[in-house]
């Protein structure tokens, strides 16, 4: 009986001294997990504005007229077209479309 | 003898570990008893250690979310000088990472002190080449530091951040108290190698980090504006330009254009007077845009009508014992080209026919005189005198934009209230705050200030205002496939060496709205001082024509003009 009573307070003061160890291990767990945390959404936050940048529409417009060889459209060149509602029903394969254009674009020139 | 002998040693023996044990008592009573609260917080000392935390401070960004402001981590650097054996050699490897001179270096590490910062706020990479060398006496902490993406776009809306991360100009500094991260002091358990192992007690949370604002402005419309205003200042040699686009319906702000720019993120390389936000903060004499608003008056008070006759006087007229005169010698003209010939004497025949108390009542009612209270630091109220005030001349002077000091932000308003039908709207450049989770804490609506005319008036108002384009000063503002409404202005302004107005200096306007019928974009255009052809039809209406076009076409708007087609493609 009194092996047994020993054996289980052994065991009592093994489970304890486990318990603190591990606390202090999974504190260490936690500091390393908090920090690699830290770091990432460092690097998250640098890259979002490493994209914010990089898509500002000036630097856009820049690439497109300087490396792209593009240029504005000149007043009067762009015009955005409306379908206007029909009485008709359009057949199966008729479909109205809202368009937007630039009038030099078009074959002709002009509509 | 052997027995009392072994007895003796026995007695030695429980005598020392007696003495011993002792010992071991005294010392236990004086380190837990007499010196317990002298020492337990020497062991707090070395097993904890309190920081002061900041969360970061929030994001700004446009109405679609784009990124315009943010806080990033970046690395600060400090030196322990006292601990340092080569100084010198320390500031030979740092200078070239930090940016910074050796000698200024050197002199820095010297010091006879235990801390001292040597670069604040670095790029990350300085950062990580600095890790790399891992410098003994050199320290690295990260600091919270304000990026603007986009560069000077916007930066007299969004203002900036100072060293310390307190909020100093526009945006920035008037929603400073959602803005700012919380900050919070934290208890750290140290082990024996001072390694952080958790925070003491389980409840300890990270600072919040501030709220987000989203603007009502447009990155990509603010984007047109800033490049036609930029080109339009450059090419007229002007002093400088603003140019502010308003939804007419809402009084939400969707651009807010300054020439000349500012980088807010290196807001000392240039003087503090470029960070002046000019479309709220200066005020200036309006000229003939002001005709607009004094026509609403007169046809509201039924004073005149569209096609009521006044008489142009052929160019002169005394009031005053001044004379005024007109660009054109007009006769017999109808009130509605009076405002499209942006007649002087026409106006101001009006004006005195409406009388100063109820000039005085309008100029009140839209919102002239008075902040328009837009979320925004630093606005002025312009200058309205009181009509006890006003000379003999005033009422015919006001009548025609003078005598009275006006911001671009407040014209803007009180023509938005005529594209609208009559409403003066608040103008606001925050829509939404947001918290750390991305949930609206404040929605900001958008607020009616006052009925100024009636919905007849305004569509009266408003069909004059488009023969300004069609056959007046303002065809230069024409957009092709759009009824534009609008007015002109080219206001001289006052000398205050001479007491006169200047014969050489103007500030050249235009303002108005598009679709006239139902208009989408209130804008004004504002270009001091122009060079040459100074003229608001032939510096600002340029500049209206060619941002509205490309916003219309942004935005999806149908023309409304003579060139809509009905298209429809068949299915390939």
């Amino acid at each position: 009986m009194k092996t047994v009573a020993v054996f289980v307070g052994l065991c009592l003061v093994f489970v304890f001294v486990w318990e603190r160890v591990d606390v202090v291990r999974v504190g260490y767990q936690i500091e390393r997990l908090k920090r690699d945390k830290t770091v990432l959404e460092r690097q998250r936050d640098e890259l979002r504005v490493k994209v914010s940048a990089l898509s500002a529409s000036d630097r856009i417009a820049k690439l497109a007229t300087e490396k792209l060889g593009m240029s504005l459209p000149q007043q009067g060149q762009i015009i955005v077209v409306q379908s206007r509602p029909s009485t008709v029903r359009p057949s199966s394969d008729v479909v109205p479309v809202e368009l937007k254009v630039a009038k030099n674009y078009l074959p002709s020139g002009r509509f | 003898m052997a027995g009392s002998f072994s007895r003796g040693r026995r007695y030695v023996l429980l005598l020392l570990l007696l003495c011993g044990f002792g010992v071991v008592l005294f010392r236990l009573v004086t380190l837990q008893v007499l010196q317990a609260a002298e020492l337990s917080v020497k062991a707090d000392r070395q097993h904890q250690k309190t920081v002061s935390l900041e969360g970061a401070r929030g994001t700004i960004v446009d109405r679609h979310g784009k990124i315009l402001a943010m806080n990033v981590e970046v690395p600060s650097v400090f030196g322990v000088p006292n601990t340092l054996d080569s100084p010198l050699k320390l500031a030979r490897q740092l200078s070239p990472i930090l940016h910074v001179k050796t000698d200024e270096l050197e002199r820095k590490l010297r010091q006879d002190r235990s801390f001292v910062w040597l670069a604040r706020k670095l790029d990350p990479e300085q950062g990580r080449r600095l890790d790399r060398l891992s410098l003994d006496g050199i320290g690295v902490v990260m600091e919270g530091r304000r990026f603007y993406p986009k560069g000077p776009l916007l930066a007299h809306v969004l203002g900036f951040s100072g060293m310390d991360g307190e909020g100093l100009e526009g945006v920035e500094h008037r929603y400073e108290s959602y803005l700012r991260g919380e900050k919070r002091t934290m208890v750290l358990q140290l082990d024996a190698l001072r390694r952080t192992v958790f925070p003491k007690g389980m409840t300890e949370r990270s600072p919040t980090s501030g709220h987000s604002l989203t603007l009502t402005i447009d990155e990509v419309i603010q984007y047109i504006a800033e490049r036609e205003l930029e080109d339009a200042v450059s090419r007229a040699q002007a002093k400088s330009g603003t140019m502010i686009v308003l939804d007419p319906k809402t009084g939400a702000v969707l651009a807010m254009a300054v020439s000349p720019r500012f980088d807010p993120n290196t807001v000392s390389a240039f003087s503090p007077d470029r960070w002046r936000n000019r479309a709220l903060t200066d005020a200036y004499e309006p000229g003939s845009t002001m005709k607009a608003m004094m026509a609403a008056a007169a046809i509201e008070e039924r004073v005149v009508r569209p096609n009521t006759m006044v008489f142009g006087e052929h160019g002169h007229m005394t009031v005053a014992n001044t004379v005024i005169h007109d660009h054109e010698r007009l006769g017999w003209v109808s009130f509605a080209q009076v405002i499209q010939k942006s007649s002087n004497i026409g106006a101001a025949k009006t004006g005195m026919a409406l009388g100063e108390q109820r000039l005085y009542r309008y100029l009140q009612a839209f919102g002239f005189g008075q902040r328009t209270e837009i979320d925004l630091p630093g606005e002025g109220a312009g200058l309205v005198r009181t009509p006890k005030d006003w000379g003999r001349r005033s009422v015919a002077s006001i009548s025609m934009g003078q005598e009275i000091g006006v911001t671009p932000l407040q014209m803007v308003s009180a023509v938005a209230a005529i594209a609208n039908g009559g409403v003066l709207m608040k103008p606001y450049v925050v829509s939404e705050i947001r918290d750390t989770d991305g949930h609206i804490l404040r929605q900001i609506p958008p607020q009616v200030r006052r009925r100024v005319i009636s919905q007849e008036t305004a569509r009266s108002v408003t069909k004059i205002l488009e023969g300004v384009i069609t056959d007046g000063t303002g065809t230069k503002a024409a957009i092709r496939g759009f009824r534009v409404a609008g007015k002109t202005g080219t206001a001289q302004k006052f000398d205050p060496r001479t007491g006169t107005y200047s014969a050489s200096r103007f500030v050249a306007s235009f303002t108005g709205y598009v679709p006239a019928d139902n208009p989408q974009l209130a804008m004004i255009v504002v270009i001091d001082e122009p060079r040459g052809d100074a003229w608001g039809g032939a510096v600002a209406a340029p500049v209206f024509s060619r941002v509205g076009e490309q916003v219309l076409s942004y935005l999806g708007v149908p023309s409304n003009g003579p060139v809509t087609v009905a298209m429809a493609l068949r299915k390939s």
